[in-house]
């Protein structure tokens, strides 16, 4: 009987700290043909079991042009992410995915990229950025911004001193006001200020933006400003979910589902929704 | 194929026969006091005098609780065991047409393109043989939602009341006409002379127009009317209207046992709850119950007809009777339908 509530099993191979109660996982399906057959694409999102406390839904963080595993980073703050935490190397978690569609990337060839995110925003489109960067010749200039409320709170520390090494592109940090240490080199400020002031050109652009709803608000607004047009503006919703397959009923906003139509959109398809965030 | 009768006094027979292969005989029965759909093993169980029944039969579909996979935890690993379910044949006898049409209904959530083989294998061992209604209640609506008493819709057999103690029979399905063939000691000819009772009238809500309903909810803007908050304010968020309602299909799925072993639950759930879309953020799309009290009336009269060309309504009026605070789902349809 085929049954879609089954999650594959998979090893946890490694744990990275990357804030204060945030990990990533990176995670082997145990079945060896389920580790070679598997595929997804760049935005797309899983359910991540600890077993004998539940799922939980987070997206695919790391990218598909990556081949042999997958990785999930999440925050510790309730039942299911709190039972993740105490997993250790060598233990068995459970997934069930992918689902959901994923960012275009291919239409963005010769495209100049933009990617704007704040906090627990940036593991979604960390999958974005390695999958442009793993065939950089694809497109134009690649432009980061990213923020958080501390340095602490900066998720991804040894990527984002990797991608600030590299030539070809243009990383912004920033903290919150309140939030930088003596030795920070980043800017300070809110990421829509920032972005505001970077003014990226919205010419043969694509933006990409995640990050909390108050952050993404006023993203919006700051392209909005600098001239991109609703299409060329791409985020991820998350909402709580339960099935990942359209059927549990929560994940709607309005009568869309994000399970299953989303959770990549662009803003133009945002703006036309039902107000339920 | 042509009618059949089927008298009363054949029905223990046909409880006794389908018992002794297997079968699950649903039929109206008592319990505490009223009516449900619940199983017998007699014929003198069946209540036949009923209006409706106070659950849905969807729990036979859609079980209220269901085990999906059990999982052991040892040093070495998880072991994980899908569940394979083998259902039996299970006759749903004296569904009302209401209900028969909340099974397309249920099947179309469950089947847009993920299958939900827990739901499919059920389903396709039900036999839906319905009653036509002869009598109804202030809270029935189903002509408003362009049904009848004696609609077909989702029927396998559809049966009607005569007027001396038997059913003339109509199998509506390949599904229906097997059973019917199969037992075809109980369904016999149909007589040349007979008289039907008079089927229930049901009045249609004069001030409800369901396609006025689902125009005006197609437009968002709609979506922030202060009339939901209104509406729904005196909305406890007991969530018994979606428990009680043939084709709300909301669930959790939620893991059981001890440290060491343990089962993954499918159980339903309700929109009205306020955790059921709690992030754990904290931030919660629909923080208030007017919110989420609109979710379920736009899940009726939008998302049903719009996403799965079915009706998420068909008039039951259970949502009514079992309301505490009678927040009646017809008075909001008839307010929505006034809506300039």
């Amino acid at each position: 009987m085929n049954n879609i509530y089954l999650p594959y099993l998979t090893t946890i191979e490694d744990i990275y700290e990357e804030a204060p109660d945030v990990r990533t996982f990176r995670l082997v399906f145990k079945d060896e043909k389920v580790r070679d057959a598997f595929d997804f694409k760049t935005g797309q999102f899983g359910l991540y079991s600890a077993f004998g406390a539940g799922e939980s839904t987070f997206c695919i963080a790391s990218s598909p042009t990556r081949k042999g595993y997958i990785q999930c980073t999440f925050r510790k703050g309730g039942r299911v992410t709190g039972a993740l935490t105490d997993l250790g190397v060598g233990d068995t978690m459970g997934f069930r995915g992918p689902y959901g569609n994923w960012f275009p990337v291919n239409e963005w060839k010769g495209k100049n990229i933009v990617f704007i995110a704040g906090g627990i925003g940036l593991p979604p489109v960390r999958s974005v950025i390695w999958n442009c960067l793993d065939r950089r010749e694809d497109f134009g200039e690649i432009t980061i911004v990213y923020g958080a409320k501390s340095v602490a709170d900066l998720v991804y520390k040894n990527e984002l001193a990797q991608w600030s090494q590299m030539s070809d592109i243009k990383l912004v940090q920033t903290v919150d006001p309140g939030g930088e240490t003596s030795d920070w080199k980043g800017k300070i400020g809110f990421v829509p200020t920032v972005l505001e002031q970077t003014a990226p050109s919205p010419k043969d652009a694509i933006a990409i933006t995640c990050g909390p709803p108050i952050m993404i608000k006023f993203v919006l607004q700051a392209l909005e400003k600098l001239g991109f047009s609703s299409e060329q503006v791409y985020t991820t919703l998350e909402n709580k979910m339960k099935c990942g397959v359209g059927k549990c009923g929560r994940c709607n906003v309005g009568d869309i589902y994000i399970c299953k139509e989303g959770p990549v959109y662009t803003a133009a398809e945002v703006k036309r929704m039902y107000n339920d965030f | 194929m042509a009618n059949k009768l089927l008298k009363k006094e054949n029905l223990g027979k046909l409880i006794d026969t389908l018992s002794g292969e297997g079968s699950i005989f649903v039929a109206p029965r008592m319990d505490a006091r009223q009516v449900v759909y619940a199983p017998v093993e007699k014929m003198d169980e069946i209540v036949f005098d009923y209006i409706i029944p106070i659950n849905s039969f969807k729990e036979f579909l859609f079980p209220q609780t269901e085990t999906v996979a059990a999982f052991s935890i040892h040093k070495e690993g998880v072991d994980l065991r899908g569940v394979e379910i083998e259902p039996k044949e299970t006759v749903i006898f004296g569904s009302r047409p209401c209900d028969a049409a909340s099974v397309a209904s249920l099947r179309a959530v469950f089947n847009w393109d993920f299958k939900d083989e827990f739901y499919n294998r059920r389903e396709d061992k039900a036999v839906v043989m319905t009653v036509a209604c002869t009598k109804a209640d202030e809270s029935c609506f189903c002509t408003t939602v362009n049904l009848t008493p004696d609609s077909p819709n989702g029927s396998d057999i559809l049966l009607k009341e005569t007027n001396d103690n038997g059913y003339i029979v109509e199998a509506l399905t390949d599904k229906g006409k097997k059973f019917v063939e199969r037992f075809n000691n109980i369904f016999t000819p149909q007589p040349s002379a007979f008289s039907l009772q008079p089927i229930a009238d049901v009045k249609h809500i004069v001030g409800a127009d369901v396609k006025k309903i689902q125009e005006w909810l197609k437009d968002t803007k709609n979506y922030e009317n202060p009339i939901w908050a209104e509406l729904a304010r005196k909305c406890i968020g007991c969530g018994a209207c979606t428990f009680a309602c043939p084709t709300c299909h909301c669930f959790d799925i939620v893991d059981e046992g001890s440290a060491f072993e343990g089962e993954r639950i499918k159980n339903w759930d309700a929109c009205q709850f306020e955790f059921f879309t709690l992030h754990t953020s904290g931030h919660n799309p629909r923080d208030t119950q007017y919110k989420r009290w609109r979710n379920r009336f736009m899940c009726k009269f939008n998302f049903y007809p719009n996403k799965f060309s079915s009706r998420g309504c068909v008039g039951c009026g259970r949502c009514i009777r079992v309301c505490p605070v009678r927040l009646d789902i017809t008075e909001v349809m008839e307010e929505v339908s006034n809506q300039p």
